[in-house]
């Protein structure tokens, strides 16, 4: 008897949240680019995941010398680089490590910062002010030059390139979310929520988050591309993980001595990075959009 | 108004001391040993150490920090431990070039972003505004320097019309200018459509429309203005962050800039450098946010009334 | 006397908003008309297409969901739908201006009010004044709605949501244009306020002899200040005629009916008041027959069938099949 009840009372609440997921599904369907982003992200992601079964990876990193510098052919249908190494093979395989820093880094970063941010906003008062205060001091350190700084004290390796990208975002994701967390807080429906009684962590759960996670998961989907594009950017200037490991950025530097004469040996990679970016990038805004559609008109 | 910018200026004190307490903690993490790079390779163990005594790196890191911060209280940043030179002299030999490259790709970022996100914004889910918003993601998606090696593969290797490297002249800043403002572009005409768009459905533009205003004075005069304020925060950041040099970009088209500066000092751990060009980068980003503010009393008169009351 | 040609005639007025989603019936085919020297009160619920049909005789439409499917707009016998919007411009602010529901979004932030006024007249300045003789103007404009014109180097974030409706009014009043339409002029504003806003429209009208449309769903302000009274539902004009109709006539839609029970009354007692029972139809998906039948006690099978009879007695129109019986009952009576 009082199992049903239960049940009973659980239902219309699933049922609405069911909904409001497939409405938000719906609209992301109806929009033909992020449709496009997603599939993109899906092959990008089978290719990560099965990088192995594609191509091997002793392709990556065999240096053979009589197949340097090779241009794009059906042996190597992105040629081979100044080691002899195929580089279909390496972009293949680098974009696990590509997906590992932006995924993880963003992950990590979003979940420290979120926590730090929401605490803030819970907390309030002195406390809030003072770690503002701190994070918006760091904030004027250029995040490059620190995640540069943190990598080159912790050692060159993927790890520490996610540990430094990590860090050294940290204080924009606790502003992002500190500051929709109180967006929402502010709220009438909030205000409408207390004068009912509603317990606080009741409010927070059922109000609060659902309402202030959508941007969040937007924010995040969008950071994952820059996290990308920015980790590249560190082995580029030969500070992220060293070679002979596959990895777009560290591929890309190179590439630089060889690009007037090779220019193959910089576009295949760089178009990984971009593709790959821009498969979240496209995501993250159809998703805005199916979030928000009064954005939209 | 002045007692607003003095507020500002006052408060840019303990930013500069959490600063440099987290660069400096950072660089510390390993540990550094500057008499090796004051003395060189040849030096002898006894006369490293001595130096690094002399320099008080026996000492516990706090005390070196509390004394960092006294000696820049005075106005000194000290000298590099690799060249010997000045700090400040090293960092504003480098700033030409940053702040020529930072205001060229502002410049331009500025410009083309604008009138891009005007033109999208105006002609809603017309061509343009597919076009526009599609160029800005794949502007935004791709990386700035692999951007910049392919504009350098187009224009310096194939067509050769422009140098690759180097600074002699206007031309050569041509390539690094668009390589930098690429991404900006992408940001500023996205932030432009938005904040625009926003605006555009804002009561007051219909009642100018109402007073039989002509279309584009009611885009200019009333919604453009009214939707400035979030397109000049992200000019100011920009500018404010391309200050701190764009390593990547300097890399491709071998700039030496203020970026590549910190990154060789990064990697030879010449703490003074690293600390010292943060600590400047930082006090210039902060000037420009601080124009930036200024600036929103130009556009918001309600933001102004708030600046003369304090 | 009586051949005295109407300043505006809507006829047959047809506009639907168009979505991806869904096509919004905001008007259906209306018809009114208004001389000179008359104001016109248009009533109704939120959602019954009166801004519709204000921004409609505007042409403030917006661009790319607001659709007019048919109908006309004659202004001074000139079909204002027909005009290129360039013509269409030097109408808006200069022969007809609107005052806008919400007076704390409706002026630029970024302006000087005085600025705001003054530019109405240089957009319309076709005798070639000078910017003494406009900024003259402007001083005249704001002593007439009662601001000290000093207060025009101000900007709007320095006035009261009252003061900024009077700024409002200035800037619609500045051409002296021959038709005001008012949208809820009053609604967002304090009831103290309204009264005095009210009683200044009131005045200016009697002074400049200007014609008003009136949109509210007020009906006191209605009795007030309108001579003629058109009550919308759903897009459609289910009642009109002179406010001695409405206010004092034998029959009446049902609709209006339910207006006149849900407001209260002070002359009779009563226990409590009686709001109309359930909502205004989606306007994306109108009931067939009269809009009206799923709220009205007295639907019959045949309302949910065709269009409603027309009663029209001496220029009073109810848009009722309740009305047929009436007339017949007279003929056989």
């Amino acid at each position: 008897m009082s199992k049903e009840k239960e049940v009973q009372k659980m239902e219309p609440v699933k049922i609405k949240k069911k909904s409001r997921a497939q409405e938000t599904w719906r609209r992301f369907r109806k929009n033909k680019l992020a449709v496009f982003g997603m599939v993109l992200f899906a092959i990008i992601l089978l290719v990560a995941i099965f990088a192995d079964v594609i191509i091997s990876y002793d392709a990556a990193i065999t240096q053979v010398a009589s197949e340097r510098l090779q241009s794009p052919s059906m042996s190597h249908l992105f040629g081979t680089d100044n080691y002899g190494r195929d580089l279909f093979a390496r972009v293949v395989h680098g974009s696990r490590n590509s997906l590992l820093v932006g995924f993880g880094a963003v992950i990590i970063g979003v979940t420290l910062g979120g926590l730090l941010g929401a605490v803030c906003g819970y907390v309030g008062g002195k406390f809030d002010a003072i770690v503002m205060r701190v994070l918006d001091s760091i904030m004027c350190i250029p995040s490059t030059m620190m995640a540069l700084a943190i990598v080159a004290a912790l050692g060159t390796s993927l790890m520490n390139v996610l540990i430094a990208m990590t860090i050294s975002s940290v204080p924009r994701y606790c502003r992002i979310i500190r500051s929709s967390v109180l967006g929402v807080t502010g709220q009438t429906y909030i205000e409408a929520a207390h004068s009912c009684g509603t317990p606080d962590f009741q409010i927070i759960l059922k109000h609060v988050l659902p309402n202030a996670i959508g941007p969040i998961i937007v924010q995040a989907t969008m950071a994952v591309g820059s996290a990308i594009i920015s980790a590249a950017g560190i082995s580029f200037v030969g500070m992220g993980i060293q070679p002979p490991a596959p990895e777009w950025g560290a591929m890309l530097n190179e590439a630089k001595a060889y690009m007037t004469m090779y220019p193959y040996m910089v576009i295949f990679p760089g178009l990984a990075i971009g593709f790959t970016a821009l498969s979240m990038n496209l995501m993250g805004d159809g998703l805005r959009d199916a979030l928000d559609p009064k954005l939209k008109d | 108004m002045g007692k607003f910018v003095l507020k500002r200026l006052l408060a840019l004190i303990p930013t500069i001391l959490i600063i440099v307490f987290v660069v400096y903690f950072i660089m510390d993490l390993t540990p550094s040993s500057p008499g090796q790079l004051i003395l060189g390779q040849m030096a002898s163990q006894e006369a490293i150490e001595a130096k690094n005594i002399e320099l008080g790196y026996d000492q516990p890191f706090l005390v070196r920090y509390v004394k960092y911060i006294v000696q820049l209280c005075q106005g000194d940043l000290g000298t590099s431990w690799v060249t010997g030179k000045s700090v400040l002299e090293s960092v504003f030999a480098r700033f030409p070039v940053t702040v020529t490259l930072a205001f060229g790709a502002t410049l331009i970022g500025i410009v083309l972003g604008v009138l891009l996100g005007i033109l999208a914004a105006v002609k809603q889910y017309s061509i343009f505004d597919i076009a526009g918003t599609t160029f800005a993601m794949i502007l935004a998606s791709f990386p700035g320097f692999w951007i910049g090696m392919m504009l350098v593969i187009v224009f310096a290797q194939e067509l050769g019309w422009l140098p690759s490297f180097g600074t002699g002249s206007f031309a050569h800043y041509i390539l690094p200018w668009f390589t930098t403002a690429c991404a900006f572009i992408a940001s500023q005409l996205r932030m432009t459509r938005t904040s625009l768009l926003e605006s555009i459905r804002m009561d007051y533009v219909r009642t100018a429309r109402a007073k039989g205003q002509k279309e584009g004075i009611v885009i200019f005069r009333h919604a453009l203005r009214n939707a400035l304020m979030p397109v000049v925060t992200n000019a100011g950041i920009n500018f404010g962050t391309l200050l701190g040099g764009t390593v990547t970009v300097e890399t491709v088209f071998t700039l030496n800039g203020v970026g590549t500066l910190i990154l060789t000092s990064i990697r030879s751990k010449d703490v003074p450098v690293v600390v010292g060009a943060i600590v400047i980068l930082a006090i210039c980003y902060t000037l420009v946010m601080l124009v930036v503010d200024l600036l929103y009393g130009f556009i918001d008169p309600q933001i102004k009334a708030r600046y003369v009351k304090k | 006397m009586e051949e005295k040609k109407p300043l505006l005639e809507v006829e047959n007025l047809e506009v639907v908003y168009q979505t991806d989603e869904a096509t919004i019936r905001a008007v259906n085919g209306i018809s009114f008309s208004l001389n000179e020297r008359e104001t016109i009160g248009l009533v109704g619920e939120t959602g019954a297409g009166k801004t519709t049909t204000a921004l409609t005789l505007m042409r403030l439409l917006p661009e790319r969901t607001g659709r007019v499917l048919g109908g006309k707009v004659l202004f001074r016998g000139e079909n204002l739908l027909e005009k290129s919007a360039n013509d269409m411009r030097h109408v808006r602010g200069a022969e007809i201006s609107i005052i806008f529901q919400d007076p704390m979004t409706a002026l630029n932030p970024a302006l000087t009010v005085g600025d705001q006024v003054l530019e109405s007249l240089q957009i319309h300045n076709t005798t070639g004044k000078s910017k003494e003789e406009l900024n003259a103007r402007v001083d005249e404009l704001f002593n007439l709605v009662g601001i000290h014109a000093e207060r025009k180097k101000e900007y709007p974030h320095q006035f009261s949501g009252g003061m900024k409706q009077r700024i409002v009014i200035a800037i619609a009043l500045a051409c002296a244009p021959q038709l005001l339409i008012a949208d809820e002029p009053t609604t967002a504003l304090d009831v103290t306020i309204q009264a005095q806003v009210l009683k200044l429209m009131e005045n200016l009208k009697k002074e400049l002899g200007t014609s008003m449309i009136m949109i509210t769903h007020d009906l006191g302000v209605v009795a007030e200040i309108c001579d003629k009274v058109a009550v919308m539902y759903a897009g459609e004009i289910v009642e009109a005629g002179t406010v001695e109709d409405i206010f004092n006539g034998k029959v009446h839609h049902p609709y209006t009916v339910g207006l006149f029970n849900a407001i209260p009354n002070l002359d009779e007692k009563t226990e409590r008041l009686h709001p109309i029972d359930g909502l205004m139809p989606d306007p994306a998906n109108l009931p067939v027959g009269c809009k009206f039948g799923p709220r009205c006690p007295h639907c019959t099978e045949e309302c949910q069938q065709g269009m409603p009879y027309l009663y029209e007695n001496n220029g009073h129109r109810i848009l009722c099949n309740l009305l047929k019986k009436e007339v017949n009952n007279e003929e056989l009576g």
